[in-house]
């Protein structure tokens, strides 16, 4: 059984647990990249927790990881559900929303900042030539982090779907049937045996959810670059910054860590979940 | 013929050994390799530096065999990693002092001083730019051009309306006020695609407010950064945002859509560098171009007249894991050719300008640029004779001028008050100069 798995945990060492660990370490030091790292205690900590981007950008975390909890889950949960009750436009319709996620993402953000939110060469500009005043939402300290987070979940939001519909169509047709008879409509159907039907997989998306939006980083990274005036900065361009603009290894890593929390944090509950669904089984 | 497997396997040793036997014969006539990263690069740049560097060096000698990598905006990143890991290029090209303080401080990089005494390289070099690259008393690297911020304007539009070239602040104001009266955006500016955008202004502001006398004091750690002159700095810049002289869209823009603002009589001006000259679309080498060019003129009272700012956009070193440092340094010295120069900047301007102390007129004349050439002339007798401000992604330490960057966003944006930004900038520059990050600065007179 172990022997099974050693090839995949070696891997898992060599290219997760070593960097993971040496990041770790990075947090503890004064390191310029390329220097010699000197021991620097909780230091690195303190001047992340003394800056006021480092809130702000935890709390755009926060803000990203609501909104990608329910908005995409959201319309992914009830795309697919309609194409579950669809099947002639399922071929069809899942390849179309399926398209973005195939898309590169620098392609996607550049497409979005130029083609679309751009007040020079965008829908935007061409609308305010028409007689609309509309800014660009990317320029806004105040709505940036909401438009880039439209950008994601147009990418992301079909990708879900589709896992969705997978899911769905593992539920017995009988119990679908016997809902329909018993004089279930969409919205019943969908809360009583569609729900509870795919709550491994929702689950499971959630909790990825919450990990990926901890690691959040190039959509904004290509789009806004974490601004303007910091207003789209997330622990991973924060990160970022520190490692490669201002030469603060050390800094950056502690940022990691702070990411990596959150994402342990997920994790830990996924498995709590996990263990209970296997005792809860048994 | 059909082999079967066993056939192919034995075959593999003598296959391997012919190969090596070949690559060995081959080794011993090949001349030294000189590998060289080069950083970001326009199709013309690109083809520029593989006509008038690659090419023509390899062909001007038969010992060296230069070999050129584009490796877009990230090399500074990869350059790190591979100087510590030593699989670095032979010639190391940073994006200035600022760069190269941690590199040198590293040892990463060889001294050249031996180098430069064969050469004669430091009475052939303008000190005010080589000695950006010296650090305690050694020499790290040799600047590979000269830049500035200029005040770039359209002289049709200023003509059409009557503005003429302005020599202070209430000039300048004047102009923007009626421009914007007018419906013409003032400077044309956008930061969409390039947020360093923010610190060519703050360059500018803090020079020719401030003055570059008091900006030398406080890079010297003479002088807070919160004193009022960096104050009044950077209030007219949150004055200038505000009452729109950069525009309604700034963030949106990139920079060639708000340059070319000011080419298509959009915006009257543009407060940019001389990397602009290289951008061919707006066609300011044509003899027909709407464009001029000026130094920017005085914003403050600490001085009169207007200023060109000290920036040397790269830096060039030699590894100190190449085993070729003696190739690398005949780059340099082809580099240093009267050839190289004109053809450089001919196909490519304001990428190459090397700050040579012999720059005699007809060197720049036969580049048939005017525009660049006028530029270049007065950039070369500025920095001669010591009179320069300091531009900040030249002479700021790295966590100063990322905040720099991304900070006065937030005062523009009204989300911290001038003094908030400048005594956060006071508290990295100060921790950056107790651990020796902050770049030499030049003697004022060379």
């Amino acid at each position: 059984m172990w022997l099974f798995a050693l090839p995949a945990l070696l891997i898992n060492a060599c290219i997760i647990l070593v960097p993971a660990l040496l990041t770790f370490a990075a947090a503890f030091v004064l390191w310029d990249g390329i220097g010699t790292p000197a021991w620097a205690g909780l230091a690195n900590f303190r001047n992340l927790f003394d800056d006021p981007v480092f809130w702000s950008a935890l709390s755009n975390n926060f803000i990203w990881t609501a909104i990608f909890l329910t908005v995409p889950i959201i319309i992914a949960l009830v795309m697919a559900a309609a194409l579950l009750m669809l099947p002639n436009a399922r071929i069809v319709v899942q390849s179309i929303i399926f398209l973005p996620r195939i898309i590169a993402v620098a392609v996607t953000g550049r497409v979005f900042q130029g083609m679309i939110f751009s007040p020079a060469t965008g829908i935007i500009g061409w609308l305010n030539a028409h007689g609309f005043s509309l800014a660009d939402p990317l320029a806004d300290p105040d709505r940036s982090l909401y438009a880039v987070a439209a950008v994601d979940i147009w990418h992301w939001w079909g990708f879900l779907a589709v896992v969705f519909l997978s899911a769905m169509r593992q539920i017995s047709i009988d119990q679908i049937d016997a809902a329909r008879l018993d004089g279930a409509g969409f919205f019943a159907l969908f809360r009583y045996v569609l729900l509870p039907g795919i709550r491994p997989t929702l689950t499971l998306m959630l909790i990825l959810t919450v990990i990926w939006s901890f690691q959040v980083f190039e959509f904004i990274f290509i789009v806004t670059r974490g601004g303007p005036a910091y207003g789209s900065e997330v622990l991973a361009t924060l990160a970022y910054r520190h490692a490669f603009f201002e030469g603060d290894v050390g800094q950056a890593a502690a940022a990691a860590c702070v990411m990596s929390l959150f994402g342990l944090c997920a994790t830990a509950a996924y498995l709590w979940l996990q263990r209970n669904d296997g005792r809860e089984a048994a | 013929m059909t082999l079967t497997r066993r056939q192919v396997v034995a075959a593999i040793p003598a296959a391997a050994l012919t190969a090596g036997l070949a690559r060995s014969a081959h080794a011993e006539d090949a001349r030294k390799v000189v590998t060289f990263w080069f950083a970001q690069a326009n199709s013309d740049g690109q083809a520029a530096l593989r006509n008038d560097l690659v090419e023509a060096f390899n062909a001007s000698q038969d010992k060296y065999l230069l070999q050129l990598e584009v490796k877009g905006a990230a090399v500074n990143n990869l350059l790190k990693v591979a100087l510590v890991a030593g699989n670095g290029p032979d010639i190391v090209q940073t994006a200035g002092p600022a760069y190269l303080t941690a590199i040198a401080n590293a040892g990463q990089v060889l001294p050249l001083d031996d180098l430069a005494e064969t050469y004669k390289w430091k009475q052939r070099f303008l000190p005010a730019l080589l000695n950006t690259s010296v650090y305690g008393g050694k020499l790290y690297a040799l600047p590979r051009d000269y830049e500035s911020m200029h005040l770039f304007y359209n002289k049709e539009l200023f003509k059409q309306h009557g503005w003429k070239p302005p020599t202070n602040r209430a000039e300048i104001e004047a102009i923007a006020d009626d421009a914007l009266a007018k419906g013409i955006i003032p400077f044309g500016a956008g930061n969409a695609d390039w947020k360093g955008v923010n610190e060519w202004l703050m360059t500018v502001f803090f020079n020719n407010v401030a003055g570059p006398d008091n900006v030398r004091k406080a890079l010297s750690g003479e002088l807070p950064w919160t004193a009022p002159p960096f104050v009044e700095a950077v209030e007219l810049s949150k004055a200038w945002f505000n009452k729109g002289y950069f525009g309604k869209n700034y963030f949106s823009l990139t920079i060639e859509q708000s340059f070319l603002q000011v080419v298509n009589g959009k915006a009257a001006m543009a407060l940019s560098g001389t990397w602009s000259f290289g951008t061919k679309s707006y066609g300011m080498s044509k003899p027909d171009t709407v464009m001029d060019v000026m130094a920017v003129p005085t914003l403050g009272s600490a001085f009169t007249g207007s200023l060109v700012h000290l920036a040397c956009g790269a830096t060039l070193s030699i590894a100190k894991t190449s085993e070729n440092a003696d190739g690398a340094a005949a780059v340099f010295e082809f580099m240093l050719t009267r050839k190289f120069y004109e053809a450089m900047n001919r196909d490519w301007p304001g990428k190459w300008a090397l700050p040579v102390k012999d720059l005699p007129p007809e060197m720049l004349s036969g580049i048939g640029y005017p525009l660049f050439e006028k530029t270049i002339a007065e950039l070369h007798d500025a920095f001669s004779k010591g009179r320069y401000g300091f531009t900040t992604w030249t002479f700021w330490p790295g966590a100063t001028d990322s905040y720099l960057i991304e900070g006065i966003e937030q005062v523009w944006l009204n989300k911290i008050t001038p003094d908030a930004y400048l005594a956060r900038m006071q508290t990295l520059f100060a921790q950056e100069a107790k651990d020796g990050k902050v770049p030499p600065l030049p003697p004022r007179a060379a």
